[in-house]
């Protein structure tokens, strides 16, 4: 069907301006009147051919002109429009206020979108409904007023934001139901455990004495063996409330929780010598505690995997740097361990992963999982680089303006 | 100040384990009183009622009270202590293995004299019981002690 031509509009009462084609324009042959034809032209095919619906209508509510997308979105044809008013279109039971506010509209004319704050639905031909987005542009002519409403079917729009908002609860209830689990876990498991540990103490404190050397290594294994899983359980509730129980963020100067861990950690420091600097630390949006943990966790990483007979320096240097709309901070945290082997560098994020024995180190090898889940909740990344005995780095980088954390996946 | 053997310590707590090491631990640090227990909230009201009814002298000087324990709870064993004009007055120490922040506040907010969560070990449990015997035994005035 060629767009725009003779039934463009549908003009009530016929006047016979609308229906007017370009049949009737081109005998005269005057270079103006065909250039106002053209012009006109053109100006049909855009109506025609806007991806939303287009309807005016007079002041009186009577429907003088669509374009096609109206006809698809409402089912009826042109023919069908000319005798209906606006109010057809609108669902029964808001029939009467639309009314009013028409009224309203004609009274005072501006450009406007319907209805902003609420939903809005339109009718179909066959009386289903489906949301609507409108936008008014009052239209003067000479001896009248006309109205131009631009319908936007906002159904696929709805749907998504529908799904989004499902997909919110849904995360919500299972980031719920990870905190109970894990506090339930931890609280039921806890509890033997607990038991496990007092009585080997009790037993060792009272019959101690009467075990044989073996008998009292066992006890004290495990005695240790149930030490270990209290700190696995505190450890992996821990994990589980990074997401569960964030704190909201606020502009935070990383050099506050940097010093704090320097006071936490202070025993540890003066212990093994460490010399620990930090430059260029920024101020981000970010949840301070949680900024504590992952320097404590780093800091506490670098002091426990030092090398024997080398001066143990641990640097953390911060950077800003421009990216799309935003800035990064990127925070290296440097030192000369260790190290790992390259080939170790992711798996090192992962829960309970261990790159050594439990007899050299201590630790449940959940730090640097706490660290990624922290890091990914500010919508940053961490990655770790280094070589086996030539120390390691750990490259953490965090958008400046920080997301909405808690929208965030678990 | 009552005799180290007139002493009275109640403990509602419904774990046999935790009774007994609680009063092994009491023991260790030289408690010498009489340690009492009842194994729910509901047997702790009928206790402390029975015997506010004979002589003050007969209530604990000091309660330790666990918050889950089947029939009667230990928020509701405390509300009703904290609501009596003499049971009142006898120190609560909350003992649970609750580590739940709600649960702190709303012991605090409903006249709970102490909350500790039970500690992990018998060490802990020694010191614990040292603590509370030096602090609410021998340290503070309560209300009607002269």
């Amino acid at each position: 069907m060629a767009p725009g031509r003779a039934r463009t509009y549908y003009e009530k009462g016929g006047t016979g301006r609308g229906a007017r084609g370009r049949m009737g324009t081109t005998k005269s042959d005057e270079p103006a009147r065909r250039d106002e034809a053209d012009q006109e032209d053109r100006f049909r095919l855009i109506v025609e051919s806007a991806p939303y619906g287009i309807l005016v209508a007079d002041s009186e509510g009577s429907i003088v002109m669509v374009n096609r997308r109206a006809e698809e979105l409402f089912g009826y044809t042109r023919e069908e429009f000319a005798g209906l008013g606006v109010e057809d279109l609108v669902p029964e039971n808001r029939r009467s206020e639309h009314r009013d506010m028409r009224s309203g509209f004609a009274a005072h004319p501006e450009l406007r979108q319907m209805g902003a704050g609420r939903d809005l639905y339109a009718v179909r031909r066959d009386g289903s409904e489906f949301p609507v987005e409108i936008g008014l542009t009052p239209l003067p002519e000479k001896d009248r007023m006309l109205f131009l409403a631009s319908v936007v079917d906002i159904t696929a729009r709805k749907k998504v934001d529908e799904e989004l908002r499902q997909y919110a609860r849904e995360l919500e209830r299972s980031n719920s139901e990870l905190e109970s689990f894990a506090s339930v876990a931890s609280h039921d498991l806890q509890e033997p455990l607990r038991k496990i540990r007092t009585m080997g103490e009790r037993l060792e404190t009272r019959s101690g004495e009467h075990l044989d050397e073996r008998g009292r290594d066992y006890l004290l294994r495990m005695i240790r063996a149930s030490e270990n899983m209290h700190q696995l359980i505190v450890d992996l509730l821990a994990f589980s409330r990074v997401t569960t129980r964030g704190e909201p963020f606020r502009l935070v100067d990383l050099n506050r929780p940097f010093g704090d861990v320097l006071t936490l950690l202070d025993v540890a420091i003066e212990e093994s010598g460490a010399v620990v600097t930090a430059r260029d630390l920024p101020a981000i949006e970010a949840d301070e505690v949680q900024m504590r943990q992952l320097f404590q966790n780093l800091i506490g990483n670098a002091i426990k995997f030092r090398r024997d007979g080398v001066a143990l320096s641990i640097s953390i240097e911060g950077n800003v740097r421009a990216a799309g709309e935003g800035e990064i901070c990127e925070v290296r945290v440097r030192d000369n361990g260790i190290g790992f082997e390259p080939c170790y560098g992711e798996r090192i994020f992962q829960i309970f992963q261990r790159l050594h024995g439990k007899g050299k180190f201590e630790g449940t090898g959940i730090g640097l999982a706490i660290c990624k889940k922290i890091v990914e909740r500010h919508g940053g990344t961490i990655r770790a680089e280094g070589a086996l005995g030539e120390g390691a780095e750990f490259i953490i980088e965090l958008p400046k303006r920080a997301m909405a954390p808690d929208s965030r996946i678990a | 100040m009552k005799q180290p053997d007139s002493i009275i310590l109640m403990m509602a707590d419904d774990d046999p384990d935790d009774r007994e090491f609680v009063r092994e631990a009491f023991e260790e640090c030289g408690f010498r009183g009489d340690f009492r227990f009842v194994e729910d909230g509901a047997d702790l009201i009928a206790s402390l009622t029975a015997s506010r009814s004979k002589e003050a002298n007969l209530l604990p000087d000091m309660i330790l009270l666990d918050l889950n324990m089947p029939r009667v709870g230990g928020y509701e064993a405390l509300e009703f202590i904290k609501s009596d004009a003499l049971l009142r007055k006898i120190p609560v120490v909350v003992l649970t293995t609750s580590e739940s922040e709600d649960d702190i506040e709303r012991t605090y907010e409903m006249g709970g004299n102490s909350f500790i969560t039970k500690p992990a070990g018998f060490e802990g449990l020694v010191s614990m019981a040292e603590n509370l015997t030096r602090y609410w035994l021998e340290t503070v005035r309560l209300p009607g002690q002269n």
